[in-house]
């Protein structure tokens, strides 16, 4: 139980969360714990304006996709949705597997050329001006892994070198990593030492670590037990209200997906085929979970 | 443009160095290998040397007459231990030498030294045992052929004296005495051509060897580097940074020649060692000094040498990252590497052994057509001075280096490194699927 304590222990004044985070059993998903009462997001959309003002970023849209369509061969993985991603939001993706959500990530993330559309970051377009682009994401693939022959410790540096040249920061960024990985001691051991589970902490770690204007997450939780879900969209979520981060993730947890994001879209078959607030889309559909919205629109029932 | 390359080539040098199967493979073996080959060789020649000293032999005199005695007393001054087997016939003779461990039998027939006395030609029968056929058996029976030699030319001297005693007999037995000298670059030289090949070995051998290795072992460093970004699936994260896609392919070169050279270093450590354990046992004359006969590698000519040999690193190591795209794990990758090491070989084994222009005009061109046998050809301009065949070398390497850089660069540039694979399985399938309909 020390341990939890220790990853859990930074519920920072959050009383309401502290107090619900007791009730968190084994198994349990609800993360009810998470939701902010209404107040206190108001005021988080507030500083959150504020900071991108101060940014000089004062473009509509994280993400802009425009009709986007992606052939592989003869497989159309995305055939031609538009959504948007507001700044300061989570929104989340959600299908089934080979719906096209991490194609649809993977071009936003500059790895894939659209067959036609647009995809815009920040008013960037992924082809044309795919370098600034990867300076305002960072990108949590579906599957990956750390060079498995750096240390932990080594692998952060090398990835947050990147961003900073100042010896300070670079210490504050990799102690910030250390923190969200809760792999402490271990970031001395070499990555191929490390389980699927801890591996996977040092790269949401990564990712987040050096507090990127857009993040994009595909299945973040995939691999992690319980507690670890929790602690990493605990994360997810502290990011997006006090630094600043707009979140565009993909999940197959559909609990998960309605805890976390603002704004989901259900796609399938490459096609979005609903989009809204998760509480919109409950009630729109009538039903109690996202799941069963999910089955109604993608039509299982 | 290059932001974040130190930190690349950091990453890609730690990567690998720290991979045992390359710790292994590329730097200590080549290391070792030669100073325990060459252990081995000077063991071997040890042995030989201490066999030569104490040669056994068994004598059946079958003559007994005079110039027998001489002969097997000549022997015995050199040192030679001699066995009589007059008591026992000839293959009880021959399996008592098997079984006592003896160099050799020396049958000498009857008549022996009557016909020598005589003037006619005679006969000596030499038998020897063969165990396996080291480097110290074979010496060991030469040996015993120079000595028998030996003893027929003082023989030939006394005849000769004996009819000319007014005459030299070695003026009579060698009338012309030959003084050979080499030409170099149109000046003679006073060395004897030869004791300069000797000399010239490690430059005409161990550079393409060398040259060979050092790209051998980049293009495999930086296939590996490449696929097992795909195997430990680290290759997507990598392209999102907010670095260019250029940079990424340039540390990764830059990565793979720092380990490289290491490797080559280690190898070419090893093989002066192993070279040196012989020098010991080579005449003297091999000493020559290259410097003062004009063959010293002059900074031109090392100036095109470097220059052939970066443009042929950095195209190998384009092809290798181009090819190894196409692989799925570093297996895969290094299989597709393999077959490009011919490209090496075969102009290595025709510049050390021939000289390339003197080959049959389709099989030169097939040679010149390999950029790789370019640098292999520049490493020998010290000694030619054609400085001309270098220069048109250097021009067709930039000219080859600079499609294959564009080629890597356009597969790095786009999401070919992510999508690129090798599709026989799959073409195969759809074939036969359309012709299923
Ligand atoms: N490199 C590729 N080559 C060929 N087809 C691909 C490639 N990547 C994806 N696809 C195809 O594109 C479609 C969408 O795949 P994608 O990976 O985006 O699905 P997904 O929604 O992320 O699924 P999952 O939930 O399983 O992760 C699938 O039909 C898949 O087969
Ligand atoms: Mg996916």
């Amino acid at each position: 139980m020390s341990y939890l304590i220790q990853v859990y222990g930074e519920t920072e004044g959050n009383k309401e969360a502290e107090e619900r985070f007791e009730h968190v059993g084994n198994g349990d998903y609800s993360l009810s714990f998470l939701s902010l009462n209404s107040a206190q997001r108001h005021a988080n959309k507030h500083v959150r304006s504020v900071l991108f003002a101060n940014r000089g970023l004062s473009m509509e849209f994280a993400v802009e996709a425009k009709n986007v369509v992606k052939d592989f061969g003869e497989i159309r993985a995305l055939d031609g949705p538009s959504f948007n991603v507001r700044q300061g939001e989570i929104y989340g993706l959600i299908g089934p597997n080979g719906a096209g959500k991490t194609t649809a990530l993977r071009v936003t993330s500059t790895l894939l050329l659209p067959t036609s559309g647009t995809v815009k970051v920040f008013g960037r377009d992924v082809v044309d001006e795919a370098l600034e682009v990867r300076r305002l994401i960072s990108y949590l693939p579906e599957e990956a892994g750390a060079y498995k022959n750096l240390s932990g410790h080594e692998y952060l540096e090398f990835m947050t070198k990147f961003t900073t040249r100042n010896k300070e920061n670079l210490k504050e960024t990799v102690a910030i990593a250390a923190k969200i990985s809760g792999l402490e001691e271990r970031l001395r051991d070499k990555v191929k030492t490390y389980s699927k589970g801890m591996k996977r902490r040092l790269l949401v770690a990564r990712a987040l670590m050096t507090k990127p204007k857009l993040a994009v997450l595909d299945e973040p939780t995939s691999g992690l037990d319980v507690l670890h879900s929790v602690h990493v969209r605990r994360i997810i979520k502290q990011y997006v209200e006090k630094q600043g981060v707009t979140v565009f993730l993909s999940s197959h947890n559909m609990l998960e997906v309605e805890h976390l994001c603002d704004r989901v879209a259900l796609i399938n078959k490459g096609k979005i085929v609903a989009e809204d607030s998760p509480a919109a889309l409950k009630k729109k559909a009538n039903v109690s979970n996202l799941e069963e919205v999910f089955a109604k629109v993608v039509g299982l029932v | 443009m290059f932001r974040g390359l130190s930190n690349v080539i950091i990453k890609e040098v730690k990567e690998l160095i720290r991979d045992p199967k390359i710790l292994l493979g590329i730097i200590l073996v080549p290391a070792l290998m030669f100073p325990i080959m060459g252990l081995a060789v000077q063991t071997a020649m040890q042995t030989a040397e201490e066999s030569m000293r104490s040669i056994s032999i068994a004598v059946m005199n079958l003559d007994n007459g005079p110039v027998a005695e001489n002969l097997t007393n000549f022997l015995t001054t050199l040192n030679v231990k001699i066995v009589e087997v007059n008591n026992l016939n000839f293959s009880e003779a021959v399996s008592y030498v098997q079984q006592s461990n003896l160099t050799g039998l020396v049958v000498i027939p009857f008549g022996f030294s009557y016909n020598i006395t005589e003037g006619l030609k005679t006969e000596l029968n030499v038998y020897t045992v063969f165990r396996g056929g080291g480097i110290a058996e074979s010496t060991s029976s030469s040996t015993i052929s120079v000595l028998l030699k030996t003893f027929e030319e003082g023989l030939v001297f006394q005849k000769v004296h004996e009819k000319f005693p007014e005459e030299d007999p070695e003026t009579i037995l060698n009338p012309i005495g030959m003084v050979e000298r080499t030409i170099i670059k149109g000046n003679s030289v006073n060395i004897h051509p030869s004791a300069l090949f000797g000399a010239m070995i490690s430059q005409s051998l161990g550079m393409p060897i060398g040259i060979m290795m050092l790209l051998i072992f980049a293009m495999q460093l930086a296939a590996t580097s490449v696929a097992s970004e795909k195997e430990e699936k680290t290759l997507e994260t990598l392209l999102t940074l907010p670095i260019s896609r250029f940079t990424i392919l340039a540390g990764k070169m830059t990565g793979s020649i720092i380990v490289a050279v290491v490797g080559a270093v280690a190898y070419i450590l090893g093989a002066i060692y192993y070279m040196s354990s012989f020098m010991g046992m080579m005449p003297a004359e091999i000493g020559v000094d290259l410097a003062a006969i004009g063959l010293a590698p002059t900074p031109i000519s090392l100036l095109l040498l470097g220059a052939s040999l970066f443009m042929s690193l950095i195209s190998a190591l384009a092809l290798a990252i181009s090819l190894s795209v196409f692989a799925e794990d570093v297996r895969g990758a290094q299989s597709l590497v393999g077959p490009l090491t011919m490209l090496f070989v075969f102009p290595m084994l025709f510049t050390m052994l021939t000289d390339i222009h003197a080959l049959p005009f389709p099989l030169m061109i097939v040679l010149l057509a390999i950029p790789f046998t370019h640098p292999m050809l520049a490493s020998n301009v010290a000694f030619t001075g054609d400085y001309l065949t270098a220069v048109i070398g250097i021009v067709y390497m930039a000219v080859f280096t600079i499609i294959v850089l564009y080629i890597a660069a356009r597969i790095f540039g786009t999401e070919k490194i992510l999508t690129a694979k090798l599709k026989f399985g799959k073409l195969r399938l759809r074939k036969r699927q359309k012709d299923q309909t």
